[in-house]
């Protein structure tokens, strides 16, 4: 490059600063403009997209589908095409080369000109390259497998709530619904064994989060708890174990209080008087919370499962379980404390079979067989007969209570 | 009273001479294209208060790290916007840097005189996309952890060094609390510092040679 | 371009440069306020009635220590309190549950038997038998505890926030 060479080139430019515009106003009103609006896009994305929430990590989980940030996805997929004995080549001495040509362009591009016409193979070249890793992402994107989705729980309440659901799924069956233990009934391989009480003070006080995460992913083999933590070949989640973990401290030990929002979020809706109970949302919430722990899959019930509204009516060597409004049917009979003949002359015994259901959950499962089942919340709202709420001075019309005068 | 303390500014910061300097200098015609390097330094200010603002609450520690960006998220006032922000921000500064980038390639800007704007600039390029590396561990999820693995383990195929070079990355030879502790410092201070080192530099050289100008048939 | 119109659109730039500026700088600035004051504005207030044990096993006459534990979260931990004071049986059921904290700077009181009084170690302070200041930087007596007595066991009324 020759001075010649070089003083035509500032020369032009010159020129060109002449007939230009001022950074101030023109070029920083553009710039701005351009800021404010990727500020706007910002804000749009935090604010209706958000963050993906992920998992806590967990190293044994071999389901993950590890992928890098979208920008070095096309990496990731250039390393496909090379084979192990010259992986380095593809992960290291390409890469290597092409970052040395990007910062040393100008140095070893000696074509003087500028103009797009005179500069072919470079355009063309550099095309190339981003063409190519565009295609590499979108090879990448397509080829990813799905990821299995979990349920995270942000806050301390969510965490809870999850807890107790995870908690009313795999422990019920034998530490019973509030970890109060006792002998254990209708498990393979345990039955008869008794199980001591996990939410005394004496449990809460003395075992901390960390022992009681360990105790779940772990289990107590040798005192007949089998693992639950995906490392030991059970089928928790590390951080689904730290929710039961979270449920079982804030609601067994009495030095930690429980959030409000979280009492309320869990509990199981009441019934008002005169209200039709819906699957939806109240049969499914005692189910779960009481009987799903054996009647799932994979677990002796009869082939009685209880997941769902048509699991409810129709599975099991027993059907129909339930008859709308015959007050007979096993179910009812069952949670009643009658004990039933089933199909094979066999007798099926009282559910739950430790502890009795809440009177106010046997009433919710009647009225819930009387009125006909339904599934929906509005198609038991409509089912609802209207009660006029209990205005002082005013009797609901059969409440068979003397009327009692205004004060 | 505010003139009197703009004079006794003046008299001593020279608000003319900055105003000369910095803003009233001579452009050659520019268009749209011409923004995206404003747009990075933007983008730049804005991952860096942001970030700032993340680590009141963030604890670069694998017992906590998971939990403290939940506790952003769902406990703190505005902490989804903060770290939204962030998060965004991060991806989008990849993305205007590189075709930043690529502009001026297509212009050829880094030819004669501005060939060092280019080697710096594509040193920016690169400690951006550092940046973005050493960012994605923070969170600890499952996300960040298994790509951390995957990658670092990119470079411990290198023949001869590569062993050196993935236990250099994750600070031994398990990506663990030591290597969510060195990627912190790296994108909390080292980078930044870098990065925010050669962004003056580049700002120089571009005011040293006046904002390039697209070129002509006959260029 | 004429020269006033010049002007104009530099003010126009002006303006607008002010105003998105603002707009961003207030779009981003309030939320981080809120963000970095947040855990002041938290209350966190927690009560209940703390089981002391059998009541029998305070003696009649002079102060017994005792402690107990609450845990609360802050933030993303729970961060287990102790706390300590004294009960003071003074008849069979007339009962002063003191706490153990000083009123000034929060060091624990300890009992002096010698001396009747409750000590604290950091400024010399001295409290009486029923909590009242008898010397020293204190500006209040001893905090109470509510108590109640049920089926032979000790409860005091734990309240904070």
């Amino acid at each position: 490059m020759n001075d010649d060479f070089k003083k035509k080139v500032n020369e032009k430019y010159e020129e060109k600063l002449q007939k230009g515009e001022r950074f101030w106003p023109d070029s920083i009103y553009k710039d701005l403009l351009v800021s404010f609006a990727l500020f706007i896009l910002l804000i749009g994305l935090a604010t209706f997209i958000g963050i993906h929430p992920e998992p806590k990590v967990d190293p044994t989980d071999a389901s993950y589908v590890p992928r890098p940030e979208w920008y070095f996805l096309f990496l990731f997929e250039f390393l496909k095409y090379f084979p192990g004995e010259i992986e380095w080549v593809g992960a290291a001495v390409i890469p290597g080369i092409l970052v040395l040509a990007l910062i040393l362009l100008p140095l070893y591009d000696k074509n003087p000109f500028r103009h797009y016409s005179k500069r072919k193979f470079a355009i063309g070249l550099m095309t190339f390259i981003v063409i190519g890793m565009i295609g590499l992402t979108i090879n990448a994107v397509i080829t990813t497998p799905p990821q299995v989705e979990t349920e995270i729980a942000g806050s301390l309440t969510e965490q809870i709530v999850l807890g107790q659901d995870l908690y009313s799924i795999q422990c019920v069956e034998c530490h019973g619904p509030d970890g109060e233990g006792g002998e254990i009934a209708g498990v393979e391989g345990l039955e008869g064994v008794i199980v001591k009480s996990i939410s005394s003070t004496d449990e809460m006080y003395t075992r901390n989060d960390g022992s009681l995460f360990d105790i779940i992913a772990y289990g107590q083999p040798n005192l007949g708890m089998p693992p639950f933590g995906g490392a030991y070949g059970g089928e928790l989640t590390p951080s689904e174990i730290e929710y039961m973990v979270a449920f079982m401290r804030y609601s067994w030990d009495d030095r930690a209080e429980i959030p409000a929002d979280a009492v309320a979020a869990s509990a199981i809706p009441t019934l008002a008087e005169g209200e039709v109970p819906s699957y939806e949302v109240h049969i499914s919430a005692v189910s779960k919370r009481y009987c799903m722990s054996c009647h799932r899959e994979g677990k002796e019930n009869n082939e009685y499962l209880m997941g769902s509204y048509e699991e409810i009516l129709k599975s099991g060597n027993n059907v129909p379980n339930l008859v709308a409004g015959d007050l007979n049917s096993i179910l009812l009979q069952t949670i009643q404390q009658n004990e039933v003949i089933g199909v094979d002359d066999e007798t099926i015994g009282v559910m739950p079979p430790k502890k009795e259901l809440k009177p106010e959950f046997v009433d919710m499962f009647i009225r819930w067989v009387e009125a006909g089942m339904p599934e929906s919340a509005s198609e038991a709202a409509a089912l609802s007969v209207e009660v006029a709420p209990e205005v002082e001075g005013e009797v609901a019309p059969e409440a068979g209570v003397e009327e009692t005068p205004a004060p | 009273m505010f003139k009197k303390i703009y004079a006794w500014l003046d008299e001593r910061v020279g608000f003319d001479g900055l105003y000369k300097n910095l803003l009233d200098r001579p452009e050659p015609h520019g268009n749209w294209w011409n923004t995206l390097g404003s747009a990075s330094l933007f983008l730049f200010i804005m991952q860096g208060a942001t970030g700032i603002f993340l680590t009141v609450y963030y604890t670069p520690s694998p017992d906590h790290a998971y939990d403290s960006i939940q506790y952003i998220m769902n406990g703190v006032a505005f902490g989804w916007l903060i770290r939204g922000i962030h998060h965004w921000g991060a991806s989008l500064m990849v993305l205007i840097v590189f075709i930043h980038m690529l502009r001026t390639f297509f212009s050829a800007s880094y030819k004669y005189p501005r060939e060092l704007t280019w080697i710096v600039g594509s040193l920016l390029f690169l400690l951006t996309l550092g940046m973005g590396f050493t960012g994605y561990l923070l969170p600890f999820n499952q996300r960040a952890y298994w790509a951390t693995v995957v990658a670092t383990e990119i470079g411990g195929v290198v023949p001869g060094i590569g062993d050196f070079i993935l236990k250099a990355l994750r600070g031994g030879t398990d990506v663990s609390a030591l290597t969510l502790s060195r990627f912190f410092s790296a994108h909390i201070w080292m980078l930044p510092a870098a990065l925010a080192g050669l962004i003056g530099v580049h700002l120089y050289l571009i005011m040293r040679h006046g904002e390039s100008a697209y070129p002509d048939q006959d260029d | 371009m004429a020269g006033s119109s010049r002007i104009s659109r530099r003010d126009f730039v002006k303006v607008v440069t002010i105003a998105l500026s603002s707009v961003m700088g207030a779009a981003l600035g309030i939320p981080v306020i809120g963000y970095l004051i947040d855990p002041a504005l938290k209350v966190q207030s927690s009560e209940a009635w703390i089981p002391l044990g059998p009541l029998e096993n305070f003696p009649l006459g002079s102060p017994k220590s005792f402690s107990f534990t609450r845990s609360s979260v802050n933030g993303w931990e729970k961060t287990v309190n102790s706390y300590g004071g004294f009960i003071l049986r003074k008849t069979e059921t007339d009962l002063l549950a003191l706490s153990s904290r000083c009123t000034h700077l929060s060091c624990s009181v300890n009992w002096d038997e010698g001396n009747n009084n409750y000590a604290c170690p950091c400024h010399a302070a001295h409290f009486g038998s029923e909590g009242e200041v008898l010397d020293g930087p204190p500006p209040a007596p001893l905090d109470r505890y509510e108590t109640k007595i049920e089926e032979g066991n000790l409860f005091i009324f734990f309240q904070k926030g």
